[in-house]
């Protein structure tokens, strides 16, 4: 079972969570509380997989738990913010944060969050309360952090499919959504995983796991064919390139 | 508008600062016996240049620190009393200061005048009250009415000021105005038709309340911002159209297709929104299926164009009518007029029997600084 502590001042907030969460069978919520000092405590003493975790609480804040829970050296939970403020994204980000849920949030909204910490895809803990990422330094991104509509996102890149160039924008393609980002396509192409994503246009990044099959058309194009049947031009110049890298 | 007067209003201060303000006496000092040196070389009388500038300087000096004090005390009387009633109380002033100023001048120069036999204090301050009271009194009334023409000069740039931030604030507060009324109307249906759905689907209530919490957010954080990048007008009205869809659900096809070099230009907050709220409510709404909405943004030259395509009744059958619209309208069009005068234009057009064509233009606007949308790479 997956064990779960909520904290949040407001009661009917809290009922919320426990509601939407009998819904996840793995699930048990092992305790609620209304502070700060009680998360500490009850963090310390159930040590639950993923702490739900409230910003703004009397007395110390939400990053306060999480600096006194990492000054512990015990397997930090994952957390799960959230909140009504939108301007703690990037704080919350860069402490490891698995996702940043803005209230209201819907149910599928934090089955989302939920399925997150199911993948592992923030599952190494030792990184968690370790120094801040700084993206650039280090080595191809997992994940990019952006505002989409109202919407705060974790996005894992190994969800996005494509990416499309439109002038000073990128186009996020994921299975449900795209997302418009103000980046530049050769900045992202430099932060992401060249064994996950190649260029193959001026214009296209693909996620090599969602290629189904790279096609020559019969008026000489080629294209690249996604799982999902979604078709993409290919450059010529980039051709020899994907050829190669679906062969590895 | 406002940076320049407020630029003229520092220099004139600049004027006032005692440094400078002395520094012009002094300098007026120094020219003066510049003068009568050259003069009594003319005629024959060598005196030392040295002395002649220490007297002037001395007596110039002397006006200036007096005529400072009577602005540090008297200015503010001097620059907006009664004229009348400071010419009254400047005259015996006049007087007081002029015997000072000699007195005091007198008191540095035991020698002046030169080359006379043995005077006491009192019979050189007669001598050189007879001499000079009259210059003393054009002096002194010259620095009177220099302080009273400060006055009005400063009273005028006050005005000017006024009149030029009045007119910011109220082309501002109209505009605000204007973005209100487009507001909570929009919000009270939103909520309606959330109370109404809370009965019959939660899941779907649930995802609206978010939707609609997504708008609040995206119009709290523009705050006052009366234009924004394109990209951030689309990205509302895209919320918008998603929540539309839940009412419409698969009644209408929609389409929203915009240059991507114009996501950077600058647009008026919320012009999208009730147009296309127009568009379901007099058009989509009539309709069973088959409902077509399609909203382009393109270039034209240097102007940027809007067009919303949406099929429905048609003008005439609806209550949509060129003039006579709603007011959500008519507050976009007056928007369009405060912002780009007669540059901007808003079009009505009935296409077809049951397709209508509303079509904005106005001037390409860049923004230079983008705003601070939060994105960021991590790596574990």
């Amino acid at each position: 079972m997956i064990q779960v502590v909520l904290a949040d001042d407001e009661v009917l907030a809290r009922q919320k969570l426990r509601q939407l969460l009998r819904e996840e069978r793995d699930i048990e919520v092992a305790g609620e509380c209304a502070t700060a000092s009680e998360t500490i405590e009850l963090v310390r003493l159930v040590k639950p997989n993923i702490l739900f975790l409230d910003i703004r609480m009397p007395g110390m804040d939400g990053f306060d738990v999480i600096g006194a829970l990492s000054e512990d050296r015990l397997p930090m939970p994952a957390i799960i913010f959230t909140t009504a403020y939108d301007q703690y994204a990037l704080r919350a980000f860069e402490v490891h944060a698995v996702d940043y849920l803005l209230k209201p949030f819907t149910a599928e909204r934090l089955h989302t969050a939920i399925y997150r910490v199911r993948e592992g895809a923030l599952a190494n803990e030792s990184a968690m309360g370790s120094s801040e990422v700084d993206a650039d330094a280090l080595g191809p991104a997992t994940r990019i952090v952006f505002k989409s509509r109202g919407r705060i996102l974790f996005l894992p890149v190994a969800e996005i499919r494509w990416v499309v160039a439109e002038e000073n924008y990128v186009r996020l393609c994921t299975a449900q959504d795209t997302h418009l980002l103000r980046e530049t396509m050769s900045h992202l192409e430099t932060r992401l995983d060249p064994q996950m994503f190649l260029r193959v246009h001026r214009s296209y990044i693909v996620n090599l796991n969602h290629v189904k099959e790279v096609r020559t058309e019969q008026n000489g194009e080629s294209i690249v064919v996604m799982n999902d049947g979604h078709k993409l031009a290919m450059s010529r110049g980039y051709r020899s390139r994907i050829l190669e890298s679906m062969r590895r | 508008m406002t940076v320049q007067p407020k630029a003229r209003h520092r220099t004139q201060l600049v004027l006032m600062h005692p440094v400078v303000f002395l520094g012009a006496w002094v300098l007026l000092g120094t020219v003066l016996a510049l003068q009568d040196w050259i003069n009594l070389h003319r005629w024959g009388y060598h005196i030392s240049f040295v002395i002649e500038l220490e007297a002037w300087d001395m007596e110039f000096l002397i006006f200036g620190i007096l005529s400072f004090l009577m602005w540090r005390f008297a200015g503010t009387f001097i620059q907006n009393g009664r004229l009348g009633r400071v010419l009254a109380a400047a005259f015996p002033l006049s007087v007081a200061v002029s015997v000072l100023k000699e007195m005091t001048f007198v008191l540095f120069f035991p020698n002046l005048p030169l080359n006379r036999p043995h005077m006491s204090y009192w019979e050189r301050l007669q001598f050189h009250l007879y001499a000079n009271v009259v210059n003393d009194m054009v002096i002194f009334w010259c620095s009177v009415f220099l302080f009273r023409g400060l006055g009005y000069y400063q009273r005028s740039l006050k005005s000017e000021n006024i009149a030029a931030q009045l007119e910011v604030q109220l082309s501002n507060a109209r505009l605000s105005a204007l973005r209100m009324q487009l507001n909570p109307h929009f919000l009270f249906n939103a909520m309606n038709s959330i109370s109404s759905l809370m009965r019959t689907d939660v899941d779907a209530a649930d995802e609206m309340l978010e939707q609609l919490s997504s708008l609040l957010r995206i119009s709290l954080e523009r705050g006052s911002a009366q234009l924004i990048p394109l990209s951030d007008e689309i990205e509302f009205i895209e919320v918008y159209l998603s929540m539309q869809d839940r009412r419409y659900s698969d009644r209408i096809r929609r389409r929203v297709t915009v240059d991507p070099e114009l996501y950077d230009v600058l647009v008026p907050a919320m012009i999208l929104q009730p147009i296309v709220e127009n568009a379901y409510v007099h058009g989509l709404s009539k309709i069973e299926k088959n409902g077509d909405l399609l909203i382009e943004v393109h270039r034209q030259q240097s102007y940027v164009e809007f067009t919303i395509t949406n099929s429905g009744v048609g003008l005439i059958a609806s209550s949509q009518k060129p003039s006579g619209h709603g007011v959500g309208i008519s507050n976009l069009c007056n928007r369009l007029r405060l912002h780009y005068g007669e540059k901007g234009s808003f079009e009505l057009t009935q296409l077809d029997s049951n397709l209508v064509r509303v079509r904005i233009r106005f001037p390409i606007q860049t923004s230079d600084g983008h705003s601070e949308h939060p994105t960021r790479f991590g790596a574990e």
